[in-house]
């Protein structure tokens, strides 16, 4: 009977040490959060298994806050994975704190020498003296617009936060509701915050991340009464509604506040980019401002442990090589940063040139730029005040929010 | 234990309460009217697997379907989109084997501490039976953190290894009890005839354990594949998913499943469980008799 | 055996060789049978210890560390983490909701099981009725979330159904409001157990002899009379049970509240269970999480003790 015991045993650790052996084979496995990519990824590591001879596979948890408890209970037990995605902003600069992060100066010193990316973009993943990551895509936040209902309202694209307004006006007056807006996933409360903060005071909107400007502050209530007013007057589609790209692909709002990641997803809905749709920069409310977007930057990162070994670093060097972002590009209709690879599609090309064109700067997107500590509350907040868009629920959104904020900043003291 | 019923004659009741039937047509109707709240529910989830998606949105929730070939490309898309086919073999797998070594270890402890002397018998049943006192979520963290680290997370052994042990405790108190109400004649006269102590348990007690035995079975098989908690901490990886967990493909990111498409999931998703209940009705309504759950 | 002198009795025999060694060979076997005993027990010992029970001691050790997404492990605590836990305006909420799960799960199930079995006791076709109610039970809580979800939805069935009475659209955000949604969610949960409740008071009812009940009506007692001092008493341990049964799996629920509160802005408050699992694998508050844990531990414990104690009551009340 003891021997039955031993036996047992011996089978448990024989299972145990398979499932840990086949962990060790040589391959590249890029460990991510964003499932809906997952094919995209598996056809740029595809191409880079044909590029380097190392297999490269691609492995996605999802969704994101499983992810970062991954990351997290990783990085607790002293094994990280070697190549990942993350996020710019607070959770960026926390994880660089572990210690646990490869620095990719190297990397980067190679891929500005070649001429094909902009120090620019390499700023935006510095954290300190040192850059640790390289783009997965690079989003600017745009709005997507209907061109049919622009046509029956018999507008064209604003060029001044007048002309945004009375957009809204005529396609309300056609019988169109102007804006698609959902809390779908949980994470979309801020983005029209955000972008109206920006437009109306972008000094009080980066003020917020540092805080020095109060969640209860004027500007900030300033934000919320255009935003009420908005939803009062009937310019925003149901936010209940958990298919917010299939209701702009349909119709039920004919413009849509979002990265530029989502012309893929549109696309896929079944509209065609530059024929049935098309994007603009929104303009700020303040003319003499300078044209400005929100900027989203994807990082990949490696481990320390990534870095050590030669078939990471080379996957890493593949993805941001001109056959790398092109190969993505097709995939996934993300654009990486890398000036000499075909854009993605035409409405990235046209906010191409119309960025170069206004000088147009960036501004990180909130979600990366608020405290990581706060960010999931303050997010349920706002949508909170988008399934009640009256003053009454902004008035007690500023005040839980300042709340979370006061206490955060106190602490950091 | 706390239900005093085994001497229950089903028949018997039944033919009694049909004797005692009122014919009141009054009650009938109320009766009718209260069990709407719970036909409505399923009425709803058949009809709107029977739709498209421009379908459901256009019409009613309640309407009738304009026709029944919906329903095939609902199941091939919520089957695709969910990659349910792995979440039906990886389920299966942990309930039928997760399910079936709890028993069965459970059911050698149950042989150790009813057919064995020995002292202290009841602190190592109580040391078992402390497994089904303390609340999941206390398990989670420390799980988590630990699987992690020694590499068996999202995998299928790590799965397997805690749907087992939280199978076990609960049989072994369901064993126990009826251990000990069966007569210890057989076993005592295979062990005059030298018969060893893993003998007597294997072609003795089990062959007469199989009623017990096969109840708890299905009461953890059903609570392994009913799990969602556990599979989304534990195995969240597309390969190991487990069948509710891949349901929740449809409420999370990015999908633009309509309803029609996700209560197909939730049906198909649920197809075992009901089908083994209507298969072995008699076994399911043993274990809750036992067990009174 | 065979050497034993024969007609000595079982004293001679303890005499002959003496007390302390006829404690000596029981001991030895004893201590024999034991490694034999756990040699069958040891696959259930050892998982149990080491997958349920060691957890359990990690988990409260976590409580007491400092341990927040990457680091503080291995930094002492205290008792700091269940200081915070008052103050949390969200532990707050969630312990509140959880207090009304707590008592819900209490009155609902039991009130609605025990009348429901009662009444289709004596109903024509009560057999395809209670299958009927028993259905649900039969689904996976994840599943029944996902019909509910959808039942709930702002154009679904209940606010159709609503329109049909209010003769005009209605569009009540029933998952959505701070309002609404623990009722909602409430209802689900006593919509999928009502069945269980019912089948096992039915069982409880059909168990009671049928003689106290003929000699009482003979004796002249009214319908009434006969429930309360005879058909009560007796069902009084089934009940006690099925209550207990339907408040832990009531205030431990998380499948529902996970599904069905997804879209709800306050999800984090619906109760604690969930509370615990946002702060720990959302916001990687580990050693907070943890903490959270242990109150859910010290709930559950205080339930089960109260469980017990009426037991034992009603135990002492029927026998």
């Amino acid at each position: 009977m003891n021997f039955k015991t031993k036996l047992l045993s011996l089978a448990f650790a024989g299972l145990m040490s398979a499932s840990v052996v086949s962990a060790y084979a040589a391959e590249v496995t890029l460990v991510h959060d964003k499932a809906f990519w997952a094919e995209a990824l598996q056809k740029v590591g595809d191409a880079a298994t044909k590029a380097t001879g190392v297999p490269m596979k691609q492995n996605a948890y999802s969704p994101p806050e499983q992810y970062k408890a991954y990351m997290q209970s990783s990085i607790a037990a002293n094994d990280p994975p070697d190549i990942f995605t993350w996020w710019t902003g607070g959770v960026y600069e926390e994880l660089i704190k572990t210690g646990a992060i490869a620095e990719l100066d190297d990397v980067w010193a190679e891929m500005i020498k070649s001429g094909e990316f902009s120090e620019g973009v390499r700023d935006f993943y510095k954290v300190g003296d040192h850059v640790y990551g390289v783009p997965l895509h690079l989003s600017r936040w745009i709005v997507l617009y209907n061109k049919a209902d622009y046509a029956k309202a018999g507008i064209s694209e604003p060029k001044t936060w007048a002309e945004f307004v009375s957009n809204a006006e005529k396609l309300k007056a056609a019988g169109i509701t102007p804006f698609v807006a959902t809390t779908q996933d949980g994470w979309r409360g801020f983005i029209w915050f955000e972008e109206i903060m920006l437009r109306t005071n972008p000094e009080a909107y980066m003020g917020l991340h540092t805080g020095k400007v109060a969640y209860d502050s004027e500007p900030v209530r300033n934000a919320f009464k255009i935003w009420a007013d908005w939803y009062a007057k009937g310019y925003f589609s149901d936010p209940r509604s958990t298919e917010e790209v299939a209701d702009f692909a349909k119709g039920k709002g004919s413009m849509n506040l979002i990265g530029d990641w989502a012309i893929g997803l549109v696309e896929k809905a079944g509209m065609k980019p530059g024929a049935d749709f098309d994007a603009f920069i929104m303009p700020n409310m303040d003319a003499a401002l300078p044209s400005s977007t929100i900027l989203e930057g994807g990082p990949i990162m490696l481990s320390k442990k990534g870095l050590a070994k030669p078939e990471v670093v080379n996957a890493l060097k593949y993805f941001v090589s001109i056959d790398g972002a092109n190969v993505w590009a097709a995939a996934s209709g993300n654009s990486l940063g890398n000036s000499k690879a075909n854009p993605p599609n035409v409405i990235v090309k046209k906010i191409s040139d119309d960025v170069a064109a206004m000088k147009t700067v960036a501004f990180p997107r909130w979600w990366e730029a608020v405290p990581a500590d706060l960010q999931g509350e303050m997010v349920a907040e706002l949508n909170r005040f988008m399934l009640t868009p009256t003053m009454e629920t902004a008035e007690s959104v500023m005040a839980n929010t300042q709340k979370l904020n006061a206490a955060y900043w106190a602490e950091k003291q | 234990m706390a239900l005093a019923t085994s001497q229950i004659d089903f028949a018997a009741i039944e033919a009694r309460e049909r004797a005692s039937t009122k014919k009141k047509w009054p009650s009938v109707v109320v009766a009718a009217f209260v069990s709407l709240i719970w036909v409505v529910p399923f009425y709803y989830m058949l009809v709107s697997i029977f739709k498209t998606h421009a379908e459901y949105t256009a019409n009613n929730p309640l309407s009738l379907p304009e026709g029944f070939s919906p329903i095939a490309d609902n199941a091939i898309s919520a089957w695709n989109t969910a990659k349910m086919g792995a979440g039906f073999a990886n389920s299966a797998m942990y309930g039928i084997v997760g399910a079936g070594l709890a028993v069965f270890f459970a059911a050698m402890a149950a042989y150790g501490l009813t057919r064995i002397s020995f002292k202290r018998q009841n602190f190592w049943f109580m040391l078992i039976f402390a497994g089904t006192i303390f609340p999941f979520q206390i398990y989670l963290i420390p799980l988590f953190f630990a699987y992690q680290k020694i590499g068996i997370i999202n995998t299928h052994f790590g799965m397997l290894l805690f749907y087992t042990a939280v199978c076990i405790p609960f049989p072994v108190l369901v064993l126990r009890n009826y251990l000990n109400g069966l007569s210890r004649e057989m076993d005592e006269a295979a062990r005059m005839d030298g018969a060893s102590e893993f003998r007597v348990f294997w072609s003795i007690i089990l062959p007469n354990c199989i009623g017990p035995m096969t109840a708890t079975f299905l009461l953890q098989f059903t609570w392994i594949w009913n799990d969602l908690l556990f599979s989304t901490v534990l195995g969240n990886r597309e390969e190991v998913r487990s069948i509710m967990n891949s349901l929740q493909i449809f409420h999370g990111s990015y999908t633009t499943a309509g309803p029609n498409l996700t209560l197909t999931a939730a049906l198909i998703a649920s197809l075992p469980a009901i089908v083994l209940f209507l298969l072995l009705r008699r076994h399911f309504m043993e274990g809750m008799r036992v067990t009174g759950v | 055996m065979t050497d034993r002198p024969d007609r000595e009795t079982d004293l001679q025999l303890m005499e002959r060789i003496g007390w302390h060694q006829i404690k000596a060979v029981e001991d030895r076997a004893m201590k024999r049978n034991f490694w034999k005993a756990f040699a069958f027990m040891s696959p259930a010992i050892v998982l149990v210890c080491g997958l349920l029970l060691m957890p359990v001691v990690y988990n409260i050790y976590f409580s007491f560390t400092k341990w927040k997404k990457f680091a503080g492990l291995d930094e002492f605590a205290g008792f700091s983490n269940y200081a915070k836990l008052p103050g949390n305006p969200y532990f707050d909420t969630a312990f509140y909701n959880t207090a009304i799960w707590v008592a819900a799960s209490v009155v609902f199930p039991l009130a609605i099981g025990f009348g429901l079995a009662v009444f289709l006791r004596g109903v024509a076709f009560g057999n395809v009725f209670k299958n009927i109610i028993f259905l649900p039970r039969i689904l996976a809580p994840t599943a029944v979330a996902v019909i509910w979800f959808h039942v709930y939805a702002p154009h679904g069935v209940l606010n159709s159904l609503l329109a049909l009475v209010a003769g005009q659209p209605v569009d009540i955000g029933w998952l959505y409001q701070d309002n609404t949604v623990t009722p909602a969610i409430i209802a689900t949960f006593v919509w999928q157990s009502v069945g269980l409740v019912m089948v096992l008071v039915l069982l409880g009812l059909s168990a009671i002899p049928k003689d106290p009940l003929e000699a009482a009506r003979v004796d002249g007692a009214t319908n009434s009379q006969t429930f309360w001092h005879i058909v009560m008493p007796l069902l009084m341990p089934t009940l006690v049970v099925v209550t207990i049964l339907s408040v832990l799996s009531g205030f431990t629920t998380f499948d529902l509240l996970w599904v069905m509160g997804v879209a709800y802005p306050g999800q984090r408050t619906l109760s604690l269970a969930v509370f615990m699992y946002f702060e720990s694998f959302q916001k990687g508050s580990w050693a907070f999480g943890s903490a959270i844990a242990v109150i859910i531990g010290i709930v559950v414990f205080s339930v089960t003790w109260i469980q017990t104690v009426m037991q034992n009551r009603v135990d002492k009340m029927t026998r």
